[in-house]
C-alpha cells in the first residue's frame, strides 16, 4: 500500500506541477496556476448547474427528476471519455519515466493502478462538477421531496465516487487501443484522427437536435425513460441516487467489477503492453531520391505541421475550436430556416452574438500556447540552428493563425449569409473576429513562454494541463466577456459606439501582446 | 576558429560552473576537452554553440561573436550533444532536410552528403522510419549525419563516442580527420582517454570549471600517457 501510494503521489505531482507550474520557485506564477484552476472549476460548476436547471425545470414537475441525473450521468461519462482516452496513451502507457519505473521492486499491477487511479481522480473531477450541481439544483427544484434528505446526498456521493471507476475502465480500454494502432499501424495518427472524428461527428449530432430533444422529453418523459433500457446502468444510478438501494448497489457493482477487471487483467500484462505499445521498428527500406530545398521559415512551419497532424491528442485537444469554426458555419447556412425562425422569436442581437459564437472557437484553438513546452527536450535543435529567435516565435503564432485565420472567415461568410447581414455588417464581423484570432495567437505565445513546461513526462499533460494552455484559453473569453460588456455599454450611446468599443479593445490588446512578444519574446525563450 | 576569452558561467545559486576559461582552436585542428564529471566541460560546449546564455568572457567563431552575432557564429557551426533528442514524428530524412533548410543547403549539395554520409553509417535504407522507431545508435548516426552534411567550419561534439558501435566510431573518426584537412576545426569533450591521445592535437584538461593544462598533446602527454597525466591533476588539490 505504502509503495502503490508513493506512485499515485509521483503520478498526481506531476499532473499538480504541470497545471500550476509551481515548483516552489515563483509564488506568483503559483498564485496564477491555481488562480486559473479555481476559474475553471467554477466555470465547470456553473455550465453544469445550468443545464440542470434547464432539464430540471422541465423535469420536476412530473416528478421526473430521475432523467437530469441520467443525462448529467451520461454527460460525464462522455466528457469523461473525451478527455481522459488519450490521457490514457501518454500517462499509463506512454510515460517518459516507463523504464526508470518498472526497473523498480514493484508490481507492474501496482504501477499501472497506480497510473490508473490518476486518470480516476480526473474523472472525479468531472463526474463531482457534472453530478453535485445537479444535485443541488434538484434539492432547489424537486416538488417531490425527494433531495431534502440527507441519505439522498449520501447516494449522490456513492454515485458521484463509482461512475468515475465506469468512466476511467472505458478509457483505459479505448486508450490502450489508441496506444496499439499507434505503435502498429503505420498512418496511426490517421486512424486515430478519423476515430476521435467520427467520435465529434457523433456529438455534434446530437448537440444540434438537442432542442428537440429537450422537446420531447418534457411532452413525453415517460416515454424517454422506457427508451432508455440499453443505458441500464445509467438508469440504475438514477433509481438509486432517487432512493433504491438496491439499483445503487448494482449501478456500484456495474463499475466497480469493470474497473477492478481492467486494473487486474491489463495489470498482469501492463509490461508486456508497455513494451508493445513503444516497440515500433524501423523499416530498412528506403531509397533516397532527388532531395528538395525550401526556406527557414518554410522548415519551420512544416515541422509545426508534421507535430500539430501527427500528434491526435495535440490536434484534437488544440484543434477542436476550427472544426466548430467550420461545422459552424456549414450548419448556419443548412439549418438557415430554423437559425432565422429562432433569432427572430427571441429579438437576438445578432451581430455581437455572431461575433461571440466566433471569438468563443477561437479561444479553444490554442494551438500556440503549448508549442514552446513541446520542444522540450528539443528545444537544443532550435536554438543550435543560425536563425534569430523571434523567427522561432512568429513561425509558431503565424502556424496558428495559418490554420484559424482562413477558418474564421469562412465561418464569418457562412454565417454573415446565413443571417443575411449587410456588406458592412458582415466587415465589422470579419475585422473583429480576425483581430481577435491574431490577439489570441500572441497571447498564447506569450502564455507558452511565461510558463513553460519543457520537462512534462509526456505530451498529454502540456497539451491537456499546462497552465499555458489553460490561461490561453480562459483570459481571452474574459477579454471576449470585457468586449460585450462593452457593447452593451456603446449600445447604450450611439450603434457605431457599440461596435467600435468591441474592436478597439480587440485592436489594443493585440498591438499590446504584439509589442511585448516582439519585445520580450526573444529574450524570453533565450532564457528558457 | 574558435576563441574563448575569459569565459565565466555561473548558474542561479551562485555555482559558478566555469570559471575564466580561455582556449583558442585553430583551423585543421582537432582539439580535445577533457576533465571529470561535473567539471564544466557541458557547460562550456552548450555556450561555445550559442544554445546556452552566458554573463562573462567573449566567445567567437570564425571571427563572429556568438553574443552578438550569434546567426553568423551558428551558420558554420555544427553542434552536437551528448544524447540528441530528435524530433520523434519525424522521419529520419525530413529531419535530415529540416536541418538543410535551416542551413540554407542547396538540394544538389543535401542530396548528394546525405547519400554519402548515410551510406557510410549504413542508415540510408532506415531514412524513410519515423526517428521514434529508432535505435539509440540509429539516432546518434542521424544525428551525426546531421552535423557533417552541414560541412561545418566548427563542429563541436559532447561525448561523440558514447552509443556508437566500433564501426561507426572508426567511421566518425576519420570523417573528422577529413574534416580538419579541408580547413575546420573540431571541438569535443570526451572520456575515452586513449581516443583522445591519439585523435586529437591539441588537449585541454579542466577540473573544478577552471583550466589547469592545455596544449599540444604530445608536449602535454610527454613519455607518459593522458590517463597518468589526467589523474595526477585529479589528484592535486
Amino acid at each position: 500500500m505504502k509503495k502503490f501510494l508513493t506512485l499515485l503521489k509521483v503520478s498526481i505531482q506531476s499532473m499538480l506541477l504541470s497545471s500550476t507550474n509551481s515548483r516552489g520557485r515563483s509564488r506568483k506564477k503559483a498564485a496564477t496556476g491555481l488562480g486559473a484552476v479555481v476559474v475553471i472549476a467554477g466555470l465547470g460548476l456553473y455550465l453544469s448547474g445550468f443545464y440542470s436547471y434547464m432539464l430540471m425545470q422541465a423535469l420536476a414537475p412530473s416528478h421526473m427528476e430521475i432523467l437530469v441525473f441520467i443525462f448529467m450521468g451520461m454527460a460525464a461519462l462522455v466528457g469523461g471519455l473525451l478527455f481522459t482516452t488519450f490521457a490514457v496513451k501518454g500517462v499509463v502507457f506512454g510515460g517518459k519515466d516507463n523504464d526508470l519505473l518498472l526497473s523498480m521492486p514493484v508490481s507492474s499491477t501496482l504501477l499501472m493502478a497506480s497510473r490508473v487511479t490518476a486518470i480516476y481522480l480526473e474523472n472525479l473531477l468531472f463526474s463531482a462538477f457534472v453530478l453535485l450541481p445537479a444535485g443541488v439544483v434538484c434539492t432547489m427544484l424537486t416538488q417531490s421531496g425527494v433531495g431534502h434528505s440527507l441519505l439522498f446526498w449520501v447516494r449522490l456521493v456513492i454515485a458521484a465516487l463509482t461512475l468515475p471507476l465506469l468512466d476511467t475502465a472505458l478509457s483505459v480500454l479505448l486508450g490502450a487501443l489508441v496506444a496499439f494502432l499507434s505503435a502498429r499501424v503505420s498512418k496511426g495518427a490517421l486512424g486515430q484522427n478519423i476515430v476521435m472524428g467520427l467520435f465529434l461527428v457523433a456529438v455534434f449530432y446530437l448537440s444540434f437536435n438537442l432542442n428537440g430533444m429537450l422537446g420531447s422529453l418534457a411532452a413525453n418523459p415517460a416515454g424517454v425513460k422506457d427508451a432508455l433500457s440499453w443505458a441500464a446502468p445509467l438508469l440504475w444510478m438514477g433509481e438509486g441516487i432517487m432512493g433504491d438501494w438496491g439499483l445503487l448497489l448494482a449501478f456500484a457493482a456495474c463499475c466497480v467489477i469493470p474497473f477492478a477487471l481492467v486494473v487486474f487483467g491489463l495489470g498482469r500484462v501492463y509490461r508486456q503492453a508497455v513494451t508493445a505499445f513503444a516497440a515500433r521498428s524501423a523499416q530498412s527500406n528506403y531509397k533516397l531520391s532527388a532531395q528538395s530545398a525550401s526556406s527557414q521559415k518554410k522548415a519551420l512551419l512544416r515541422k509545426e505541421a508534421q507535430r500539430f497532424f501527427g500528434t491526435p491528442m495535440y490536434f484534437w485537444n488544440a484543434g477542436l475550436g476550427l472544426i466548430m469554426l467550420l461545422a459552424a458555419g456549414a450548419a448556419s447556412l443548412v439549418m438557415r430556416e430554423k437559425l432565422l425562425a429562432f433569432v427572430g422569436m427571441e429579438d437576438f442581437p445578432l451581430l455581437p452574438m455572431a461575433a461571440a459564437v466566433i471569438c468563443f472557437c477561437l479561444c479553444t484553438c490554442p494551438i500556440a500556447a503549448p508549442s514552446v513546452s513541446l520542444e522540450g527536450k528539443y528545444l537544443w535543435i532550435l536554438r543550435e540552428a543560425p536563425m534569430p529567435g523571434s523567427t522561432l516565435l512568429w513561425v509558431k503564432a503565424g502556424f496558428q493563425l495559418l490554420l484559424t485565420l482562413p477558418c474564421t472567415v469562412i465561418a464569418g461568410a457562412c454565417i454573415s449569409i446565413a443571417l443575411g447581414f449587410q456588406l458592412w455588417q458582415g466587415a465589422a464581423l470579419l475585422i473583429t473576429a480576425l483581430l481577435f484570432a491574431v490577439g489570441h495567437a500572441m497571447f498564447g505565445m506569450l502564455m507558452g513562454l511565461t510558463f513553460p513546461k519543457l520537462d512534462a513526462v509526456n505530451e498529454t499533460v502540456v497539451i491537456k494541463q499546462s497552465l499555458a494552455v489553460t490561461l490561453a484559453m480562459f483570459v481571452p473569453m474574459a477579454a471576449l466577456a470585457a468586449a460585450g460588456g462593452l457593447y452593451w455599454l456603446g449600445s447604450q450611446t450611439a450603434g457605431w459606439a457599440a461596435l467600435a468599443l468591441p474592436i478597439l479593445l480587440f485592436a489594443l490588446l493585440t498591438a499590446v501582446c504584439a509589442a511585448v512578444l516582439s519585445k520580450r519574446g526573444p529574450v524570453m525563450l533565450q532564457a528558457l | 576558429m574558435l576563441r574563448i576569452d575569459h569565459y565565466s558561467k555561473t548558474y542561479p545559486g551562485g555555482k559558478r560552473a566555469v570559471d575564466d576559461l580561455t582556449l583558442h582552436v585553430r583551423p585543421g585542428e582537432i582539439y580535445g576537452f577533457i576533465g571529470h564529471n561535473g567539471a564544466g566541460k557541458t557547460t562550456t560546449l552548450r555556450a561555445v554553440a550559442g544554445v546556452m546564455d552566458f554573463t562573462e568572457g567573449t566567445i567567437t567563431i570564425d571571427g563572429h561573436d556568438i553574443k552578438r552575432e550569434p546567426v553568423a557564429a551558428k551558420q558554420v557551426t555544427a553542434f552536437l550533444p551528448d544524447n540528441p533528442d530528435l524530433y520523434e514524428f519525424m522521419k529520419g530524412i525530413d529531419y535530415l532536410n529540416f536541418i538543410a533548410d535551416l542551413y540554407d543547403i542547396p538540394a544538389d549539395q543535401r542530396t548528394a552528403d546525405i547519400g554519402k554520409y548515410a551510406d557510410a553509417f549504413e542508415l540510408t535504407g532506415n531514412l524513410g522510419s519515423p526517428i521514434g522507431s529508432y535505435s539509440h545508435g540509429m539516432r546518434q548516426k542521424l544525428a551525426l549525419i546531421s552535423a557533417f552534411i552541414r560541412r561545418p567550419r566548427l563542429l563541436i561534439l559532447d561525448e561523440p563516442f558514447v552509443g556508437l558501435d566500433p564501426a561507426a566510431a572508426h567511421l566518425m573518426k576519420g570523417y573528422l580527420a577529413d574534416l580538419c584537412q579541408g580547413g575546420s576545426a573540431v571541438f569535443f569533450s570526451t572520456h575515452v582517454l586513449e581516443v583522445a591521445e591519439k585523435l586529437c592535437h591539441k588537449i585541454a584538461i579542466i577540473k573544478h570549471g577552471r583550466l589547469v593544462k592545455s596544449g599540444p598533446t604530445a608536449e602535454l602527454v610527454g613519455d607518459s600517457s593522458l590517463e597518468d597525466v589526467f589523474l595526477e591533476l585529479e589528484g592535486e588539490k
